[in-house]
């Protein structure tokens, strides 16, 4: 093989390159589609959606109250997911929590002999206002978009800030 | 009627060979001493087979939806008594798995089993221990009552707390930002396809490579082991001995290359496999008939009162996310990863020849520190549970 | 006096309606105190160290079977005759402390704890019984049974379970007064929420400390050895302890750390006084302490392997001064006050910069818990390295300097336990159980517990 040309590529070489070529052809062409298909999701908007919490007039004052409101879940399906929202009306002031711990997003309740939202996972505690005041959660309690027309609350499946 | 089926295998092995594949399989040379130990590798083995059978039986009636996977299995709950007891094997024949290879791993660890040239052996082993980890976890997903759907939340959030592309992974294996319907059809995806279609070519390369280089056994069978025992002779080299295929098949330290006493795979071998499996099916049997698989209320995350509580082999990691405090939160991925990586490290950090566990005490103890560590916040962790 | 031990807990459960419901009250609750307290220091001291020696005991006479070497055998016999010895005095301060001090001077609550702990106080009484007899037996035969040396293993086994569980029930009784809960029910009592972490803790505490223990001992017998077999054992026995005491070391960052998070969750009043009120002074000399203890036993660790210049002694060098580094870092103090609640009560809990006396660097989280896990890191790497250089060493040429390290983490260790004692005992105070009988009245108050608040 030494009397050939270098620069040519010999019959063996060819061969090689083709099968190598023909390999990549292939993967690319599977491998586009099936990347795409597998991170579509995260391009896809999440759609806001409105719904009425309830009148809110007779939440008692400083005494988190639990509402459930349904929402889509924005894919093939048409059955609602229930959400829990935690109206906090201190004074004036009202705010809108959901009960996903910043942590590992368990299920937060509400303690009344503690005065604290309870995360029952790993512990974590929030006071009142939805801070964070113990334990591993590293974020104040989620807050949902929401306003109220008169005494009723309407919420938006979003939170304020991401978590 | 003999002579027929002598004709038929006759014809059958002259376009097959199996008369050779199957001698070649059964008849190989295993060292005798500690047999019984050996018996943990074909437990695991007949596990995840179990598991094999049960889970393609399960989906010819799961239905991998949020609204339908529940109902399905409570149909079959309600419904189906031989249903429930395929669905309670498949759920203790795993839990049961999840010890048998801890124990494999610890065993092979302990002998030294991955030094030269077993180092594939251990590392495929490792990528098994990884896999059959995956599927514990993502099978945990699929009933979509209450421990499946926290369950699902706070493993799939663990990796959001990866450095700069956290959420990105997360999303990745929700299919959106928080946990639904497509986080479901996923795990089921993976659970069903995506990792058994690694896990069961992998278990033939693990036995592939086992085959190559024969059963190493452990310290006692060799002439290095009378190395360190005072007053005892070194027996005899190899070259003064008959030594029976495939030892050694590829280069090692000459005192630990042939065990002194090997008898035949077949019946020997596979008699006390055969024992020790039969026994530990017995145990899931009736475990799946006496307790069965539980099923929860259905996935509900509106709910203020359900307390989470992780599976059992999922206890230390839950357990670090109590004790982890919140700046550190990243941590409870490094001590995992770290974990394995280490693992995969082993066989190329341990070098040396010695394969006498008592004589190894460099990593020995840190192996012992590694899974009292672990056993102890598993203790840590179930008492906890216990208080909540 | 044994069987008068094992008799004892069900002579008091019938007396204990006969007692006066209160305690001698006022006169000299300050003295009783002090009283039991360095009582209870004395009792930790040498009953940690028999029921560790009955544990590790066994544990080395198997390892030596295995491995057919003399030494084990040697020094597990050895660990025989310090329990047969020790035991008597162990137990003897065990009864006067529940005889004279706990009947005399706080006899309601004495009877009360009888009432809830029947069943741990009557387990515990027997596994005095078991443990004596067994490891009289364990010791005696020794020599007589070396020909069923699988029997004899087997009786120090059960001598280890029994030592295991004599621990195991009086944590059940003292986790149960930290952190009550419903009594009624013996499976709650026996796994109340600290009872576990507490258990392990004391199990491997208990475990380190025999190993440092003989340690000492061993370096003081090979300072005295005449010949030169002694001069081997001693010395190879010195260094096993060390390393054995370093080994069980390691895991108390981590169990403590989960033991505190229990206590937080199920006591917060408690764990506020540990780590922020009068008791976080304390703490902070155990934390620095704990750093003394990892940093003397690399120091020896280095010295041992240079004297024979076995390989590694560089490194364990660096890793010294690692320790020292993170030991400086743990002693920060987080409030340059006595306490943080002193601090906060004065008003200045803000950083030092803005004219408060708050230290960051001192704070739990994270430096304290990055301490925390840089000491069990950097001592794994000590042991690891230490142990891959024992080849190289010859055993009977060790030094002074060696040996007097060893000493000197006895008294580290005894320190330690003292210390660590002392701030379980104190923890709960003003209770005796925590949130329902107090010290000085001993009877019921109702349960307030401090509302949880934010954890600067
Ligand atoms: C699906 C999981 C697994 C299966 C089915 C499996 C199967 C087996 C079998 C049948 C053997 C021979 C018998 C024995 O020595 O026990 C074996 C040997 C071995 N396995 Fe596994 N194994 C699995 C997982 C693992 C894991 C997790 C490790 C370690 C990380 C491991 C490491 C080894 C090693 C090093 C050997 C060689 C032992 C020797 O030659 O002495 N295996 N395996
Ligand atoms: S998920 Fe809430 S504390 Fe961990």
């Amino acid at each position: 093989m030494g009397h050939r040309d270098p620069r040519r590529l010999s019959r063996r070489q060819f061969g090689v390159l083709g099968t190598q070529v023909s390999g990549a052809v292939i993967a690319v062409l599977l491998g586009i589609p099936i990347v795409g298909f597998l991170i579509s999701p995260l391009f896809r908007q999440q759609q806001a959606v409105w719904r009425k919490v309830g009148d809110i007039a007779g939440v008692p004052d400083g005494e988190p109250t639990k509402f459930e409101v349904a929402f889509p879940q924005d894919v093939w399906t048409t059955a609602e997911e229930n959400l829990a929202v935690y109206v906090v009306k201190t004074g004036d002031n009202t705010k809108v929590f959901s009960n996903v711990c910043t942590h590992m997003q368990c299920p937060v309740r509400w303690e009344t002999a503690l005065h604290q939202f309870l995360c029952p996972c790993h512990g974590g505690l929030y006071d009142i206002n939805g801070a964070n005041v113990g334990g591993p959660p590293p974020k104040p309690l989620p807050q949902y978009v929401h306003r109220t027309d008169g005494t009723t609350l309407f919420v938006q499946n979003r939170f304020t800030e991401e978590i | 009627m003999r002579r027929r089926l002598s004709a038929a295998y006759e014809w059958f092995d002259e376009r097959t060979a199996i008369r050779s594949l199957l001698r070649k399989g059964l008849y190989e040379a295993v060292p005798v001493r500690g047999a019984w130990f050996y018996t943990l590798g074909s437990a695991t083995l007949v596990l995840i087979i179990l598991q094999l059978v049960t889970g393609i039986f399960l989906t010819l009636l799961f239905v991998p939806s949020v609204t339908e996977a529940w109902q399905s299995l409570n149909y079959l709950k309600e419904h189906d008594a031989f249903g429930s007891i395929v669905r309670g094997i498949h759920l203790w024949s795993a839990y049961i798995l999840l010890f048998v290879i801890g124990l494999h791993m610890v065993r092979t660890f302990f002998s030294g089993s991955y030094k030269r040239p077993r180092e594939l052996n251990w590392v495929t082993g490792v990528g098994l221990f990884v896999l059959v980890l995956g599927m514990a976890i993502t099978g945990a997903f699929l009933p979509w009552d209450q421990a499946a759907y926290w369950t699902a939340v706070v493993v799939t959030n663990i990796p959001a707390y990866t450095p700069f592309i956290g959420s990105f992974i997360r999303a990745l294996w929700r299919g959106a930002d928080t946990v639904g319907p497509i986080t479901l059809s996923r795990t089921f995806g993976i659970h069903v396809w995506l990792l058994p279609a690694i896990l069961f070519p992998l278990i033939g390369a693990h036995l592939a490579l086992l085959r190559k280089h024969g059963e190493f056994g452990s310290y006692i069978n060799y002439r290095g082991a009378y190395k360190s025992r005072e007053g005892v002779d070194v027996p005899p080299a190899p070259a003064q001995r008959p030594i029976e295929p495939p030892y050694p098949a590829a280069p090692s330290e000459e005192l630990w290359a042939a065990p002194l006493q090997t008898e035949d795979f077949y019946p020997h071998q596979t008699f006390k496999d055969g024992i020790v499996s039969a026994a530990l099916v017995i145990v899931v049997f009736i475990l799946a008939v006496a307790i069965g698989a539980p099923l929860e209320a259905i996935a509900d995350p509106a709910t203020t009162s359900y307390t989470p509580v992780p599976e059992w082999f999922f206890l230390p990691l839950d357990e670090l996310l109590v004790l982890v405090p919140q700046q550190l939160i990243p941590l409870v991925l490094v001590l995992p990863t770290g974990g394995v990586l280490l693992l995969l490290a082993l066989p190329f950090i341990d070098r040396g020849p010695e394969r006498n566990p008592f004589e190894r005490p460099a990593v020995m103890v840190p192996g012992a520190f590694a899974v009292l560590f672990v056993v102890i916040l598993t203790l840590l962790g179930s008492g906890r549970l216990f208080n909540l | 006096m044994i069987a008068l031990l094992a008799l004892i807990a069900p002579a008091f459960h019938g007396l204990q309606t006969q007692l006066p419901a209160q305690a001698p009250q006022g006169n000299n609750i300050v003295g009783a105190q002090i009283a039991i307290g360095s009582l209870f220091s004395l009792h930790i001291l040498i009953a940690g160290l028999v029921s560790g020696a009955a544990e590790l005991g066994p544990a080395i006479e198997f390892l030596g079977y295995v491995r057919q070497r003399r030494n084990y055998d040697r020094l597990a016999h050895g660990l025989g005759r310090f329990i047969t010895y020790y035991f008597s005095v162990s137990s003897t301060i065990a009864i006067l402390l529940i005889t004279v001090l706990l009947v005399g001077f706080w006899g309601h609550f004495w009877t009360t704890i009888v009432t809830i702990g029947w069943w741990p106080l009557f387990i515990e009484a027997w596994t005095f019984v078991l443990q004596v007899s067994l490891a009289y037996l364990w010791y005696y035969t020794w020599e007589p049974m070396r020909a069923f040396k699988g029997v004899h293993m087997a009786i120090g086994g059960l001598l280890a379970v029994a030592s295991f569980l004599q621990v195991y029930m009086i944590d059940v009784i003292a986790s149960y007064m930290l952190t009550p809960t419903n009594p009624q029910n013996p499976v709650r009592l026996a796994l109340n929420p600290t009872s576990y972490p507490l258990t392990v803790h004391r199990t491997v505490g208990n475990l380190a400390y025999i190993g440092f223990a003989f340690g000492g001992f061993c370096a003081i017998r090979y300072l005295r050895a005449k010949t030169a077999e002694n001069k081997r054992f001693y010395d190879w026995a010195g260094s096993f302890g060390l390393l054995w005491g370093v080994s069980m070391t390691l895991l108390q960052p981590v169990v403590g750390y989960s033991y505190a998070k229990e206590i937080q969750l199920h006591s917060y009043g408690s764990w506020y006084k540990m780590m922020f009120g009068s008791l976080s002074p304390v703490f902070l000399w155990q934390i620095t302490l704990l750093g003394i203890m990892f940093l003397t036993a690399t120091l020896y660790f280095a010295r041992r392997l240079r004297t024979d210049e076995a390989r590694g002694s560089g490194i364990l060098k660096l890793l010294a001064v690692g320790m020292v580094l993170t030991t400086l870092l743990a002693a920060q103090p987080y409030a340059l006050g006595f306490s943080y609640e002193t601090v906060a009560a004065a008003g200045l809990n803000r950083p030092f910069w803005d004219g408060g006396l708050i230290n960051p660097l001192g704070s739990m989280i994270p430096w304290k818990v990055l301490a925390l896990m840089f000491y069990t890191l950097i001592a794994i790497a000590a042991v690891v390295w230490y142990l891959r250089g024992l080849p190289g060493v010859v055993w009977g040429s060790a030094r002074r300097g060696e040996q007097r390290i060893l000493m000197l983490m006895t008294i580290l260790t005894m320190l330690m336990m003292v210390t660590m004692g002392f701030i379980r005992e104190n923890g709960r105070g003003p209770y005796l159980i925590s949130g329902e009988m107090t010290i000085q009245g001993q009877q019921a108050v109702p349960s307030a517990q401090p509302t949880p608040q934010s954890s600067p």
